[in-house]
C-alpha cells in the first residue's frame, strides 16, 4: 500500500501547503481530484488523482457480446455518446471486414458532428462558467436542449443513444428530421457568433485565458495530446484528415490550429471547430443518399422484423445473433476516430469468440489530462480552474 | 494529401477609443440584452412537474409488456431472447406450458428497473407478431421509495404501476 498522494514527496520545500482540489469541486467537471502544492497562490506541484469513476469497461468488454458493449460505450465520454458508439462499431467492423452502406456512413458522420457540436457547447458553457462568465452557459445549454430533442427523435434517448449497431444503424431517419437538423445548424451558428461576441474580445476573458497554461508544440506531442489540445499548440493533426474514416476525405472542412498553445488558443480552436462541424453537418445533409442502412451481412446484422417471421433462414440468424452473438475472425485491430476530445481508439484482440478476448480503450481525455501535471506548475490557483476547463476532461472517459 | 488548415489568429487589440468606452463589454452586454427580451417574449423553459414536454414517438422509457392490440392475447412466447441479449441481465423469465397446449408462456417475468439501462436491445430481439411483446414505454418518472419496488413483475409490466405521488412521507 503506497502512501496517500498528499503525503508523497515529503521533501517539499519549507513553506508550501498541500491543497486538495476536488474530487467534488464544481470546476473539476466530475470527480477529478488535484493535489496541489502551493506556495502562497502559486502552484509548485500538481498531481492528478483519478479513478473515482472507474467501472472497468475494458474488463466488461471481455464479458459482453460485441453488440451488448455498445451500450457501455455510451457511458464513456457521456457528452458525445454517438462518437464512442461509432468508434466501437468501426473497430469491430474492421475486425469483421465489413463496410456499412453509404447511407449509414453519412448518418454516422452527421451524428458524430452533432455530438462534437454538443460536446463543445457544453465545454464552452462550463468553461466560461468556471471563469466567471455565467451567461454563456445558458445560451449554450439552450442549443444543447434542441440538439437533445433531435437525438431523441432519431434514437429514442436524449443522452445514452445506443443507436449504432455493428454493421449499420439501429433506426432510420424519421420524417422531417433532416430539415430540423438543417434549421438547427443555421441557428447554432448564430449562437456561436453571440458567444464569440461575448467572450473573444472581452478583456476579462483575455486576462483569464491568455498566456495561461501554455503547452508548447513539442510538449503537446511528447505528452501524447490529441484533439483540440494538440491543435491549440499548433500541431496540424486530426484523425479525420490524417487517417480518414467514414469518407471524411470527401467532406470539405478545415482544421483549426492555434499559435501559442495557451487556454485562449484552445478556446479559439474549439470555437472554430464547432463552425467547421456545422459545415460538415450541412454537407452530410446534402449528401444523405437513399438506400439500405445496414450492411449485407446476415450473420452479423439482425434481419428486419418482417423477415424474421416469414423466412426460416432469417429466423435462425436472428436467434443465433441474439442468443449467442456473432463470431468475428481471430485477430487484432486498432481503429481510432476523432472524437470531440481527441483521438478515441479501440484496440481489440479477438479469439474468434462472441466477445473480445481483450479490449484496450485509448481515451482522448485520459491522455490529455496528464499534461496538467506539467502546465499547472507556476500558475495561480484560479488559473488551474481555467486549465482544467481548457483540457476538457470527461471523467467518464478518463476513468472508464 | 495536404491538410487544410485554418489558423485561428488572435484578435487585434481594439482601437483606443473603444477600449476607453469599454466597447467589448458593451458589445457583449448587447447580446445579453437581446436575449433577455427574447426570453421574455418566448420563454424556453417549462415549469416541469406542472407542465410536461411532449415525448417523441421513439422515446425509450422503461420496458413493458403488451398483449395483442386486437385480440388481447398474451404475446410473449417465453423465448428468453430478451433475457439473453440484455446487457445488464435485468430480465428474468420462468416459463410454463401454455394452457392451450401449444408453446410456452411466462410464469414469472421480472424486469429489474434498478439495473435496466433503457438501451432497447430487448425490443430488437423480440420476435413476436404483429408487434413486439416487450416495448419501450414512455414512462420515465421512476422514483420509488423502496428498492424492492423497482422489480417489476408481470402485473406491473402489463398494466403499469399506479402513479406515485412524490412528496414528503408522513
Amino acid at each position: 500500500m503506497s502512501e496517500p498522494l498528499e503525503l508523497q514527496g515529503a521533501d517539499r520545500d519549507e513553506g508550501t501547503v498541500v491543497l486538495n482540489m476536488g474530487p467534488s469541486h464544481p470546476s473539476t467537471h466530475g470527480v477529478l481530484r488535484l493535489v496541489l502544492d502551493v506556495d502562497g497562490e502559486v502552484v509548485t506541484r500538481c498531481r492528478a488523482d483519478i479513478g473515482f469513476l472507474h467501472r472497468g469497461f475494458e474488463k466488461i468488454a471481455e464479458n459482453k457480446t460485441w453488440t451488448q458493449f455498445i451500450t457501455w460505450t455510451d457511458r464513456m465520454d457521456y457528452l458525445a455518446p454517438v462518437s464512442n458508439n461509432v468508434a466501437w462499431a468501426l473497430a469491430v467492423e474492421k475486425l469483421l471486414g465489413i463496410e456499412v452502406p453509404e447511407r449509414a456512413r453519412v448518418l454516422r458522420v452527421l451524428l458524430c458532428e452533432m455530438a462534437r457540436v454538443s460536446a463543445h457547447l457544453l465545454w464552452l458553457g462550463t468553461h466560461a462558467l468556471d471563469l466567471g462568465a455565467a451567461t454563456v452557459f445558458f445560451y449554450t445549454f439552450q442549443q444543447r436542449e434542441i440538439l437533445y430533442d433531435l437525438y431523441e427523435r432519431l434514437t429514442g434517448a436524449r443522452f445514452t443513444t445506443s443507436t449504432v449497431r455493428i454493421g449499420g444503424m439501429a433506426r432510420d431517419i424519421p420524417e422531417g428530421w433532416l430539415d430540423d437538423v438543417r434549421a438547427f445548424a443555421d441557428q447554432v451558428t448564430k449562437v456561436i457568433d453571440e458567444c464569440d461576441r461575448l467572450l473573444t474580445r472581452n478583456r476579462i476573458w483575455l486576462g483569464r485565458t491568455q498566456d495561461v497554461g501554455i503547452i508548447s508544440r513539442e510538449d503537446a506531442i511528447a505528452w501524447g495530446c490529441t484533439g483540440p489540445v494538440l491543435r491549440g499548440s499548433g500541431v496540424e493533426w486530426d484523425v479525420r484528415k490524417a487517417q480518414p474514416y467514414l469518407d471524411y476525405d470527401q467532406y470539405d472542412f478545415e482544421i483549426p490550429v492555434g499559435t501559442v498553445g495557451d487556454v485562449y488558443d484552445r478556446y479559439l480552436v474549439r470555437m472554430e471547430e464547432m463552425r467547421q462541424s456545422v459545415r460538415i453537418i450541412r454537407q452530410a445533409i446534402e449528401r444523405m443518399p437513399d438506400g439500405p442502412l445496414n450492411a449485407d451481412a446476415p450473420k452479423v446484422v439482425l434481419p428486419p422484423k418482417e423477415k424474421v417471421l416469414t423466412s426460416m433462414e432469417a429466423l435462425i440468424h436472428h436467434f443465433i445473433i441474439v442468443t449467442e452473438g456473432f463470431h468475428p475472425p481471430e485477430g487484432e485491430v486498432y481503429h481510432a476516430i476523432e472524437a470531440p476530445k481527441g483521438e478515441l481508439g479501440f484496440y481489440i484482440v479477438s479469439d474468434g469468440g462472441p466477445s473480445a478476448y481483450r479490449c484496450r480503450i485509448r481515451p482522448a481525455a485520459f491522455v490529455n489530462l496528464q499534461v496538467i501535471e506539467k502546465i499547472a506548475v507556476g500558475q495561480m490557483i484560479p488559473d488551474v480552474v481555467g486549465i482544467i476547463g481548457s483540457l476538457d476532461p470527461v471523467m467518464g472517459e478518463v476513468d472508464r | 494529401m495536404a491538410i487544410k488548415v485554418k489558423r485561428t489568429p488572435r484578435p487585434e487589440r481594439p482601437p483606443l477609443w473603444k477600449r476607453l468606452v469599454l466597447g467589448e463589454l458593451i458589445e457583449g452586454l448587447m447580446v445579453t440584452l437581446v436575449h433577455n427580451f427574447r426570453a421574455l417574449r418566448e420563454p424556453f423553459t417549462v415549469q416541469y412537474p406542472d407542465e410536461q414536454l411532449p415525448l417523441e414517438p421513439r422515446y425509450r422509457g422503461v420496458p413493458r409488456l403488451r398483449s395483442h392490440p386486437e385480440t388481447g392475447e398474451e404475446l410473449c412466447i417465453s423465448c428468453h431472447q430478451c433475457e439473453r441479449i440484455c446487457p445488464d441481465r435485468c430480465i428474468h423469465i420462468e416459463d410454463e406450458p401454455h394452457p392451450s397446449g401449444r408453446g410456452k408462456r411466462p410464469r414469472v417475468f421480472t424486469i429489474d428497473y434498478e439495473r435496466c439501462c433503457l438501451c432497447g436491445l430487448c425490443v430488437e430481439a423480440c420476435p413476436t407478431k404483429p408487434v413486439t411483446s416487450i416495448y419501450m414505454s414512455h414512462d420515465f418518472e421512476l422514483a420509488r421509495y423502496r428498492r424492492d419496488e423497482f422489480k417489476a413483475d408481470l402485473r406491473e409490466l402489463y398494466f403499469g404501476k399506479d402513479k406515485v405521488v412524490y412528496g414528503r412521507r408522513s
